[in-house]
């Protein structure tokens, strides 16, 4: 029944329009508006289900490029999910430990990980850019970024 | 205040130290971004908008600007050097760009790409200075229902003009407006899809959908091409010098590019990528040797540049003049004026005239930058490509953390960031367009107001639309440009199907 891609991409577009839907219609009512605030999401949330619909009848197939463009290797699949993890784990330990290190720490680690082996300009570059940006935001702009355990 | 007045005190702005400093960084920044394969102006404007939150409106939104029309020089860069463009709306230059870098003329390509970019882009902002104040004289009489019916058109329009599923295009525009619902309802009060999150109820942030859905998304592309080594081929440019033959060869194509260019970019949808592959297949049928286009022909290589940097200018009229930005850039862009608490729109003429003359004027200088900027420098600019990967990731990926950060303050945003960053990486899998996305996500918010307010005028009936010629005008257009290439697109496959058969029996 699935049989293209498109159609599996129908089928999650319809449940979410479907989720959407019925978080709508229970969205509480304001006596005195014409128009209240379940008006819009509920034309949208039809929209939705149509344009899925549509996409599940479309029978255009892919392009060649298009498949090639939704295949990814396990290797690198598996790449992106550990940068993502970094990112996870510097968001998480950002306003703990400070910009300062968290920041130098992640473009090292992570250009490291990808595959740059120059140890001594990575590690140049992340600390330079580290404390060029957090000066800028800091004293210039006046924007204060976390500086967490490195009271500067 | 006239418009030479206007100007000249635009100038006033755009020559002060301050004002000059600003837009040779804009162009620098801009130009160094759109360089890299795969980041392209969206991301510049976005990675930008957080150095600006302390600073004057005026210089910030010049800077901007130049950020706006640098990428879009960048991009035509690296396509040159490595027919990688960094831009959409640069393709069209790897086309005739890149094969005569290969044929050793890197130098002259870029200068002749300089030049064209400087022809169309100053012919824009002068068109753009005279067409603004038209249009806004025009939009001040636009009451909800036509400003509605405006957005609504500027919607279904750059949904069916971008490449791929006009289906996925519409799917991906719905999904846009769907986010912005989320939050505060601004006329009742009631929250919506919140669930209880406090964090939610201001909606989510523009930024957090420009930098997720694009350098971030951007990102994961380059971490999957990280090892790409075409950019570490230290070619010879060769001579950045053009004959007066060539010169002669490019001033046609210059000519009506920058006009047709501009045309273009006004047009709601179409921008800096439609215009340039228009701009090449018309020259290609006006040249009288059209075979020499996609070998390294100059008119091949002048006549996109001219017309995407024209069509920047374009841009900006529905921009300045109605509030309404036709793409996705230029959605990000009404981001950024509205960070800075600048309201774009037909009143922006007569409430902040140094703002709206500060950035036409900054545009001539810019333009002018550009060029001094990019022919003598080409040869250290091409360096910059040179970067590491893995560190350009690193680095691209901070940029946006802290983007988000330095508005929020607070770690929740950040959180979604990577979702949206996730979703806009699904999107390129699957092949749905985010320009929609993010167009619909900034208009969505605005459009639902005009809309609610013009059917609380009527009381709630629909009927109202109809007694507003020009607001039905715009529906009806919007209306056919949704159904037209859907009907079209299922009978060319019903064709198709025929012919297959056909050729089976």
């Amino acid at each position: 029944m699935l049989v293209r891609i498109n159609q599996k991409l129908a089928v999650v577009l319809a449940v979410l329009a479907g989720v959407y839907l019925f978080l709508s219609f229970n969205l509480p009512k304001y006596q005195n508006a014409i128009i209240d605030a379940d008006m819009v999401p509920k034309g949208l949330g039809v929209l939705l289900l149509f344009f899925a619909v549509l996409l599940y009848f479309d029978k255009k197939e892919e392009t060649e490029a298009e498949k090639k463009k939704r295949t990814m290797t396990r290797g690198n699949v598996l790449i992106l999910l550990a940068v993502l993890a970094f990112i996870l784990i510097y968001i998480f330990l950002l306003e703990m430990v400070g910009f300062l290190i968290m920041t130098a720490l992640f473009i090292f680690g992570c250009s490291l990980f990808l595959g740059y082996r120059k140890h001594v300009s990575n590690a140049i570059v992340s600390i330079v850019f580290s404390l060029v940006i957090y000066g800028l935001f800091n004293y210039l702009l006046k924007i204060n970024l976390p500086a967490g355990i490195i009271p500067l | 205040m006239d418009a030479f007045n206007g100007l000249m005190s635009g100038f006033q702005v755009a020559f002060s130290l301050q004002g000059i400093l600003f837009v040779f960084i804009g162009v620098f920044v801009g130009t160094f971004i759109g360089m890299m394969p795969g980041l392209g102006p969206i991301s510049a404007i976005a990675i930008m908008i957080p150095i600006t939150y302390s600073m004057d409106p005026t210089v910030a939104l010049v800077m901007m600007a130049g950020v706006y029309y640098g990428a879009i020089f960048g991009g035509s860069s690296s396509s040159i050097l490595l027919n990688a463009p960094g831009v959409a709306g640069t393709v069209a230059t790897a086309f005739d760009g890149y094969p005569m870098a290969q044929q050793g003329k890197a130098g002259k390509a870029l200068a002749i790409a300089a030049i064209a970019s400087f022809t169309g882009g100053t012919v824009s902002v002068i068109l753009l200075m005279l067409f603004t104040p038209i249009l806004s004289a025009v939009a001040v009489s636009f009451g909800p229902a036509e400003y509605f019916a405006l957005m609504f058109l500027g919607l279904t329009a750059i949904s069916s003009l971008s490449d791929g599923s006009t289906i996925k295009a519409f799917i991906s525009a719905t999904l846009g407006f769907m986010v912005v619902t989320i939050g505060i309802d601004s006329q009742t009060g009631t929250s919506r899809f919140t669930f209880g999150n406090p964090n939610l109820l201001e909606g989510i942030d523009f930024l957090v959908i420009a930098l997720g859905l694009f350098a971030l998304a951007e990102v994961s592309t380059l971490v999957l091409n990280r090892k790409d080594t075409t950019m570490n081929d230290n070619k010879d440019l060769g001579s950045l010098r053009i004959s007066k033959e060539d010169f002669k060869e490019m001033s046609g194509p210059m000519t009506r590019q920058s006009f047709l260019g501009f045309l273009i970019g006004v047009l709601p949808g179409a921008g800096a990528t439609i215009a340039s592959f228009i701009a090449y297949i018309t020259e290609k049928k006006l040249a009288k040797k059209p075979e020499e286009f996609g070998k390294g022909s100059i008119k091949g290589l002048a006549a996109p540049e001219t017309a995407n940097n024209a069509a920047t200018g374009g841009a900006f009229v529905p921009l300045l003049s109605l509030g309404i930005p036709g793409s996705g850039t230029t959605a990000v862009l009404l981001g950024a004026f509205l960070v800075l608490g600048v309201q774009p729109g037909p009143l922006l003429i007569q409430d902040r005239p140094e703002v709206f003359w500060g950035i036409i004027a900054s545009m001539y200088v810019g333009n002018i930058f550009l060029l001094i900027l990019n022919l003598p420098l080409i040869p250290y600019i091409a360096k910059v490509l040179r970067i590491p990967r893995p560190l350009l990731i690193s680095l691209v990926i901070i940029f946006s953390l802290i983007g988000v950060y330095a508005i929020s303050f607070n770690t929740f945003d950040l959180y979604m960031l990577v979702v949206f960053g996730i979703i806009g990486f699904l999107m390129r899998m699957f092949s749905f367009p985010a320009a929609p996305f993010i167009l619909a996500f900034i208009l969505g918010g605005m459009m639902e107001q005009a809309f609610r307010q013009t059917l609380t005028i009527s009381n709630g009936s629909l009927a109202i639309f109809l007694d507003k010629p020009i607001a039905l005008t715009l529906i009806v257009v919007s209306l056919l440009t949704i159904l037209v290439p859907l009907y079209t697109g299922r009978r060319k496959l019903k064709v198709n199907n025929e012919d297959h058969t056909g050729k089976t029996l």
